[in-house]
């Protein structure tokens, strides 16, 4: 029997093709990247096709495709790939492949589940119809701008390219061509989008201003925490900067070449970890409590979110660091000028790279903490914090604290939160529930336990799929208290079916409503406030089960936790005002806003099936309901439509473009 | 020193398009001051309605010239009346002309950013005329997004093409730019931080304050502010897109491949025929069509031409004109966008010509008419301004929006007036918002649901359907 493959090894970049022409940049910029094993046979793909990603290169402006790459070429196997190179486009189809695998591995590592991309959405004659998606598509070369987005509609990544200024600038080659798909930072930024997309897809709702700067946030943490954990990067820079973040490193740099090619030279599009002044000097970025409050564009107060990530980075480093420093210096802790030595540099390398995954690792399971829509950045810590305490209780090198330690600093807080403790910041257990009502979720439990575990079995993503949806179906009719005709289960019982009651009482409980709710246009003191009009008046708000998913993953302790996560929403359509009519039937043209309630749900099936933690966004909820209504119609400054196009107005119904949203 | 009235006239130029005449009244003294005069189209029809405007003006103001004219920026839709009218404005005369620091022939940054944008422009045409041919329903989509754009340059697609003129970018409001320089006595070329007397009346008694558009460039092209990026490089920027996306477009052309192209991005050898069997056996070829990105690429035009466009309105003249005695002041931003109104807080002034302690917070806090900017699009309005710094009680809005415009008409046409923008500005005048087609909405109405809010002010408005305009006082 022929020994099982393992791993394939594909050389790329580490940092941007620009790296590899500077001589004190060029030794560092190659790696060889280690990527799953996976069959990729499929001739007519035109491209490498595996089990997650799909690359075509087409290229349209072009009027061409190019010759696809076989992956399994003896001439590519036994050189661990194509030699990077920027002119050569089957090196570019073999990078996106390569990032975007590793990208997609981090997120299995931590989630514990197989990845399941979000439904394809049709509707066909009046019928909303979801359908299965296997992979995503990567297109190297579809577009000539400096861009590059995930399409939501096509389930595609899409890469530009173009020519760079003729200016010199930064380290470009003046009119050379730059390739958004040969950018590390890039490329895992828009697989992340799509990442996330499927864990949370209606984080695409622009629904306060922290969700789209959350999406560009968690993408660029992703691909920055990916660069702390390639070695040979790390050592490097470490090496020349003194081993401290203090001085200029590339490792906080996202998307170099694109930068300097772009605009005028001074370099990355971001920098987590610091920037430079008016006189090009750089400088560490200082917590500033105020920006949070400030900035309403997107990607800067999506910066705000990245600068407190690292700042808990560097201070878990510092932390764990210090013993090292002192050691190598006799005590003294002063490094002497110069060059940090490389054993030295080494070790603390070694660190830094743990730290950065360990991080990825608890910014990644954290997604599955967080509410179902609305996402808000205090949210997204007591996910954070509530994740790490299931997954390493004792918190041995002060994560959690340094966390909770960043966010204070960059002045983030979350609602509803009296102390900013961890224990204030965990999330909610059901135990204060009353009896009926834990009665009720013990229902739920046993329902989910006898259907679960025919997913346990399942390995083929379709299949889960499939049967992740029988389930939703089946839960969502239970919380509708209809009586399962379903063979083999036993809730045939009438015991276990919910009453009426039982539901009037549990779903106000999970953020949602069992009857219809009012929603007015202004707050309980107004007199003259006035009821909206929605679409179903008075009809109970349709409830959707997004998720039923078994996962099992090891803590940073050790421990192992089998947990079940349910998400379930409710939603309502309220009819808005536009003043206009529409020319040819006459009839006045109205918004619609998607107004939202529901709960995340994790159970733990090592315990008896117990509600472990209760995460909720409430339907009800006059307060979020007039917060939502005064950002989508641009009460706040925040530039709703991510664009200045005359064609577009300043609402936040539809959903997030990220074509529009730009990378830079 | 005395009290100064204004009487504000907003002409109905039967599309989309900017003309106000203000007449400055002091004792026995009058300046007359006309704040753009043009139409988004170049029809026969929209030439005499700009003839009857400017007839009315001439004899309105009963053989006396104009004060000053103003051109806020080189857009058709504020300048064609300079062209289609020219012979009117010359018989009426005019004293003095106001134009941007852009516009000076003799200034060194503002010759090249006009040819950046001449060039720009160029490639814009060419793009648009490439798409046009070509009959696919995806390219003709993005040529139009390029000619709805290129209409503010006065279009390719003018119904009458000018005789004798082939037309050259952009032929309508250059020409209308030079009519003024030639009928007008004086021309004064304004940047942020001038202070000026209002010609015709006594000095100090209407004071002109210069806002943008900005100097030294930070803030002129972005609508993004948060970058501190120079326009100059960003305009080449977006120029060498526009070259690559012509380039593109030679590749679907048929004809000879210009060298550029021969080797981008790729060396030709690596490029493969889309009529190749292994393409079109190909699932991308055969499979889910709705995964194809063939046209994709197209889409980027119309990000193009926005460039353009937010570029030249944040190049508007902008003017604050204080009625010194009583404080009151009237402000006309032209078309400009966030970035050029984000320069205003940094302004130099000059400290000779302003009270000590003035500031912006001064002109915006004690602003009575606001002229709404590019037609009330979303972007043109600083909504945190309208929130924190224009707040007189007395605030009267007038926005020169049409909305039977077939650009605002058409399917997946311009929000004009943005919803939400146009609702703040009700809120924040007590409905007093006055539109150039209709006068008002109903609960703008001064004889209606809105006649207490109007009463409040000494002047109530006119709506002359005859001589197609609104007519509004600001009484000092």
């Amino acid at each position: 029997m022929a020994a099982k493959l393992a791993y394939r090894y594909l050389r790329g970049y580490t940092l941007d093709p620009g790296f590899s022409t500077q001589l004190d940049t060029m030794k560092f910029n190659q790696t060889t990247y280690r990527i799953l094993w996976e069959d990729l046979n499929a001739p007519e793909n035109l491209g490498p096709a595996g089990e997650y990603f799909e690359v075509i290169d087409i290229d349209p402006p072009s009027n061409c495709y190019y010759e696809p790459i076989n992956l399994d070429s003896r001439e590519v196997l036994s050189q661990n790939g194509l030699t990077p190179s920027e002119g050569n486009p089957q090196f570019h189809q073999q990078f996106v492949y390569t990032i975007a695998m590793k990208t997609l591995e981090y997120f299995e590592q931590s989630l514990g589940r197989k990845l399941i991309w979000n439904s394809r959405v049709t509707h066909e004659s009046g019928k909303i119809q979801e359908h299965y998606v296997k992979r995503i598509r990567l297109y190297p070369h579809a577009f000539r701008d400096a861009n590059a987005y995930y399409s939501t509609e096509k389930k595609s990544i899409l890469f530009g390219y173009f020519q760079a200024a003729q200016q010199i600038q930064g380290t470009n080659f003046p009119n050379g061509a730059v390739f958004a798909c040969l950018s590390p930072d890039i490329i895992s930024h828009e697989v992340t989008h799509a990442l996330l997309d499927s864990i949370h897809p209606r984080f695409l709702e622009n629904t306060n201003p922290d969700v789209p700067a959350f999406h560009e946030a968690f993408a660029d943490i992703i691909a920055l925490l990916q660069r702390f954990t390639i070695n040979e990067l790390v050592i490097n820079q470490f090496a020349q900067s003194d081993g401290s973040f203090d001085k200029f490193t590339y490792l906080g740099e996202l998307a170099t070449q694109l930068g300097s090619a772009l605009s005028h030279g001074r370099g990355a599009l971001r920098s987590a970890i610091g920037g430079r002044d008016e006189n090009g000097n750089w400088k560490r970025s200082k917590a500033d409590p105020t920006l949070y409050q400030t900035k309403t564009e997107a990607h800067d107060r999506g910066s705000v979110l990245v600068s407190t990530f690292f700042d808990a980075l560097i201070k878990v480093y510092n932390y764990k660091t210090q013993d090292l420093i002192r050691i190598a210096t006799n005590g003294s802790g002063v490094l002497p000028q110069g060059v940090l030595q490389l054993d030295l540099a080494t070790r603390l390398a070694q660190e830094v790279c743990a730290i950065a995954q360990h991080l990825m690792r608890i910014a990644i399971r954290a997604l599955d903490y967080c509410p179902p829509l609305d996402i808000t950045f205090g949210e997204y810590l007591r996910a954070l914090v509530t994740a790490d305490i299931d997954f390493a209780p004792a918190d041995d090198n002060n994560y959690r604290i340094a966390l909770i330690d960043a966010f204070r600093s960059w002045g983030i807080f979350p609602d509803h939160v009296n102390t900013f403790s961890e224990e204030s910041l965990q999330w909610c257990t059901p135990d204060n529930f009353a009896q009926a009502d834990k009665k009720a979720l013990v229902k739920v439990a046993n329902f989910l336990r006898g259907r679960v575990r025919t997913l346990y079995n399942l390995s083929n993503r379709e299949a889960i799929y499939h049967e992740s949806k029988k389930i939703q179906a089946a839960l969502h009719d239970f919380l509708l208290g209809k009586v399962q005709t379903d063979d083999n289960n036993d809730c045939k019982d009438e015991e276990q079916v919910l009453g009426k009651k039982e539901l009037e009482s549990l779903l106000p409980k999970l953020g949602l409503s069992s009857t219809s709710v009012d929603y007015y246009d202004s707050g309980n003191q107004d007199e003259n406030r006035k009821l909206m009009r929605q679409k179903n008046p008075g009809e109970p708000m349709p409830i959707e089960i997004h998720k039923v998913r078994p996962a099992y993953r090891s803590g940073r302790e050790g421990m192992i936790l089998e947990q079940v996560v349910v998400t379930i929403t409710q939603s309502t359509t309220i009819l808005i005002e536009t003043g206009r009519v529409d020319e040819d039937t006459k009839e006045p043209i109205m918004d619609e806003m998607k107004f939202r309630g529901g709960c995340t749900l994790i159970f733990n099936m090592a315990d008896e099936f117990k509600v472990n933690y209760l995460v909720t966004k409430n339907i009800a909820s006059q307060d979020r309901f007039l917060k939502q209504l005064r950002y989508q119609q641009g009460g706040d400054d925040a530039a709703l439509s991510f664009s200045d196009s005359m064609y577009d107005d300043d609402n936040g119904f539809g959903t997030i473009n990220f074509a529009n949203l730009h990378f830079h | 020193m005395s009290n100064v009235n204004v009487n504000i006239k907003m002409f109905q130029v039967g599309e989309l398009g900017d003309c106000f005449l203000l007449k400055f009244k002091e004792d026995n003294k009058e300046s007359a001051v006309l704040i753009d005069c043009g139409s988004f189209r170049n029809s026969d029809k929209s030439i005499k309605r700009l003839q009857t405007i400017a007839e009315f003006i001439k004899g309105d103001l009963n053989e006396k010239a104009l004060d000053v004219v103003v051109g806020t920026h080189q857009h058709n839709d504020h300048f064609s009346g300079y062209v289609h009218a020219a012979d009117i404005f010359e018989q009426t005369g005019i004293d003095n002309v106001w134009l941007s620091w852009l516009d000076d022939p003799k200034d060194v940054d503002a010759g090249k950013i006009a040819a950046g944008q001449r060039d720009l422009t160029e490639k814009l045409q060419a793009i648009s005329s490439r798409l046009t041919k070509n009959d696919n329903d995806n390219h003709s989509l993005a040529a139009e997004k390029i000619n709805d754009m290129l209409g503010f340059y006065n279009a390719e697609d003018a119904d009458k093409p000018l005789e004798g003129k082939k037309t050259k970018v952009p032929v309508i409001p250059k020409m209308g730019l030079d009519n003024l320089k030639k009928i007008g006595k004086n021309v004064n070329y304004l940047s942020p931080g001038n202070v000026l007397d209002l010609p015709g009346l006594s000095a100090n008694s209407v004071k002109v304050y210069v806002l943008g558009p900005p100097r030294g460039g930070k803030l002129l092209f972005d609508i993004n502010p948060s970058k501190d990026e120079t326009y100059d490089i960003k305009l080449t920027a977006i120029s060498n897109l526009a070259d690559g996306y012509l380039a593109a477009l030679t590749n679907y052309s048929g004809n000879e491949v210009g060298s550029n192209e021969r080797n981008f991005p790729f060396d030709k050898k690596f490029e493969k025929n889309l009529t190749k069997p292994e393409f079109l056996n190909s699932a991308y070829f055969l499979q889910d069509s709705w995964r194809k990105i063939d046209d994709e690429w197209l889409d980027q035009a119309g990000r193009l031409s926005l460039y353009l466009d937010s570029y030249t309105n944040n190049s508007s003249l902008v003017m604050a004109f204080e009625l010194v005695e009583s404080g009151k002041v009237l402000l006309f931003v032209g078309d400009a966008q966030t970035g050029n109104w984000l320069s205003w807080e940094n302004i130099q002034w000059d400290k000779d010509k302003v009270k000590p302690g003035f500031s912006l917070d001064y002109l915006l806090n004690n602003t009575v008419l606001y002229k709404v900017g590019h037609h009330c699009s979303h972007n043109a309005t600083l909504k945190k301004y309208l929130d924190d710094k224009i707040t007189h009680p007395d605030l009267v809005a007038m926005i020169p929006v049409d909305e039977t415009d077939p650009n605002i008409t058409k399917k997946k046409g311009w929000k004009m007036p943005a919803v939400n923008l146009y609702k703040k500005l009700k809120e924040k005048t007590f409905n007093r918002v006055l539109r150039m087609e209709k006068g008002f909405d109903a609960d703008c109405d001064p004889n209606g649901a809105a006649k207490q809010s109007w009463a409040k002010l000494p002047f109530k408005p006119v709506v002359d359907k005859k001589n197609f305009y609104i007519e509004y006082e600001v009484h000092g």
